[in-house]
């Protein structure tokens, strides 16, 4: 059960990111989020894995999260493939016991054996999101939170990465998921909440939510064009 | 109470965080210079030459006595004053990932002061060289360099708590803060001797911590006159207030951080 909201004092006007937001999502399910650039997406993910601290209501999760955030945010150029694994992994919290565990899976699925004693800097940025990937999804987590992040390498490894979020579902892992893709959004997520100045416009079934979005989505467009 | 626990508890989970990052900062700063891990001791040394060019004569020391002494106020200085320094804009510059992902924030300043006192470490090697040549015998006092370090390190920590917390709010602090620290360290005995100083002023310098801790330092190496109960104590409490009072602040703060970052 998740119901909270956040505000952020503007000028005079208090501008509320999130409001009356209420919903859950329960283990084996994933809640694709949709909406406009600056609806609250990316908030309402830093509010559940705790970047954020809501200003009114509350979050309840239970079991670890894994953030699948901006990959790249951990990484540092001047340190080996070797070393940034430490250190991302360690950012999102694990010990040095559970990354010493977990290094040769992570090093496999990134398939960059070859590069890892290399300084980042002279990895391509594919390479770097593969490695990033790599890593995050490692985590073995009850919640998965993923935020734009599935078009990461090559054509392969995309299909690669996709199977391993559904097998996440599959295993019965929750997931949010923020995505401007529908197509993505129709492949992993049960249910999608459509939001929209920080409010909820829709929230259930994939097919229904997704079309109504993409409905409102052309009407805009075609009365845009009409007044132009 | 048992929340300020809490958060104490966190940053211990994310200790391998801590590790990493302090190792970064250490490979970072001297795998690509020539002289790699020399420029440790060298950067101390160096200063040395010039406070003992400029001020040795003025104070009419021996060699080897000047050079002891500066050096320990040197040494025990850069690691309070890098730290902190550091330290102030340790939020700022790991804004991509305080916005992104959730950890205990505290680890950020906390591994600055933690690599701060690594290069200390590594410069006792020079002063410990140059205490060699000057023939000072070192006495059992030296036991109690652990503590004073650990004071030090506590004193340091609580600085660089409250800075980095308000520089997130008024990034002048990190400015303001730069200026102090040039101020602080002409009142902190470090290259001149206490002596020297006129009656009035030798007593406010009780109210410098930094005074405290350069003291017990050149008591710990060879100076055990200076281990007074006075330093002690000071030096004790001024550590302790400076932990509680940057807690409070990086506490009460922490989660209005991000907003401003």
């Amino acid at each position: 059960m998740i119901d909270f909201a956040k505000g952020k004092r503007a000028e005079k006007k208090t501008l509320w990111a999130l409001r009356n937001i209420s919903m859950d999502v329960h283990k084996g399910e994933s809640l694709g989020l949709i909406g406009p650039n600056g609806a609250g997406k990316s908030t309402l993910l830093k509010v559940v894995s705790g970047v954020i601290k809501p200003t009114g209501g509350k979050v309840h999760t239970k079991g670890t999260i894994a953030p699948l955030i901006e990959l790249s945010a951990g990484f540092d150029d001047e340190l080996t493939g070797e070393e940034n694994i430490y250190l991302n992994a360690s950012i999102l919290g694990f010990s040095r016991k559970e990354i010493e565990e977990r290094y040769e899976r992570i090093v496999d699925f990134s398939e960059l054996r070859d590069f890892i004693g290399t300084p980042l800097k002279n990895y391509s940025s594919g390479m770097v999101a593969r490695l990033a990937f790599s890593v995050a999804t490692e985590a073995d987590p009850d919640i998965l939170i993923i935020d734009e992040v599935l078009a990461v390498g090559d054509a392969r490894f995309r299909q690669k990465s996709k199977e391993r979020i559904l097998a996440f579902k599959n295993r019965g892992i929750a997931i949010l998921f923020v995505s401007h893709d529908m197509e993505q959004v129709r492949n992993i997520c049960n249910k999608v909440l459509w939001l929209d100045h920080g409010k909820i416009k829709m929230l259930g079934e994939t097919h229904e939510v997704i079309s109504a979005y993409e409905t409102h989505q052309f009407e805009r467009d075609t009365s845009v064009r009409e007044k132009g | 109470m048992v929340n300020y626990f809490e958060e104490a508890k966190e940053i211990f989970r994310y200790r391998e965080l801590l590790r990493n990052l302090v190792s970064r900062d250490i490979k970072k700063r001297y795998k690509r210079s020539a002289l790699g891990f020399l420029w440790v001791m060298l950067d101390p040394l160096l200063m040395l030459l010039i406070f003992y060019v400029i001020f040795s004569g003025l104070f009419g020391s021996s060699t080897g006595k000047y050079s002891t002494y500066a050096m320990s106020g040197i040494i025990l200085w850069q690691f309070f004053s890098q730290g902190t320094k550091v330290a102030s804009s340790a939020f700022l510059q790991n804004r991509n990932l305080i916005n992104k992902i959730y950890l205990p924030k505290a680890v950020f300043p906390l591994s600055v002061v933690s690599s701060s006192l690594v290069h200390f470490i590594f410069s006792l090697v020079p002063l410990f060289i140059i205490i060699l040549f000057s023939g000072i015998n070192l006495s059992f006092s030296l036991l109690l360099l652990p503590y004073v370090v650990v004071i030090v390190f506590i004193f340091s920590f609580g600085i660089a708590l409250t800075v980095s917390t308000l520089a997130v709010f008024m990034h002048d602090v990190i400015y303001i803060y730069d200026v102090l620290l040039l101020g602080w360290m002409y009142i902190s005995a470090i290259f001149y001797p206490v002596s020297i100083l006129p009656e009035k002023l030798q007593v406010l310098l009780s109210l410098n911590p930094l005074y405290h801790y350069i003291s017990l330092f050149r008591a710990c190496l060879y100076d055990t006159a200076l281990m007074t109960t006075g330093h002690i104590v000071f030096g004790t409490f001024f550590a302790v207030l400076s932990f509680l009072v940057g807690w409070s602040i990086y506490y009460r703060n922490k989660d209005r951080i991000v907003f401003y970052l």
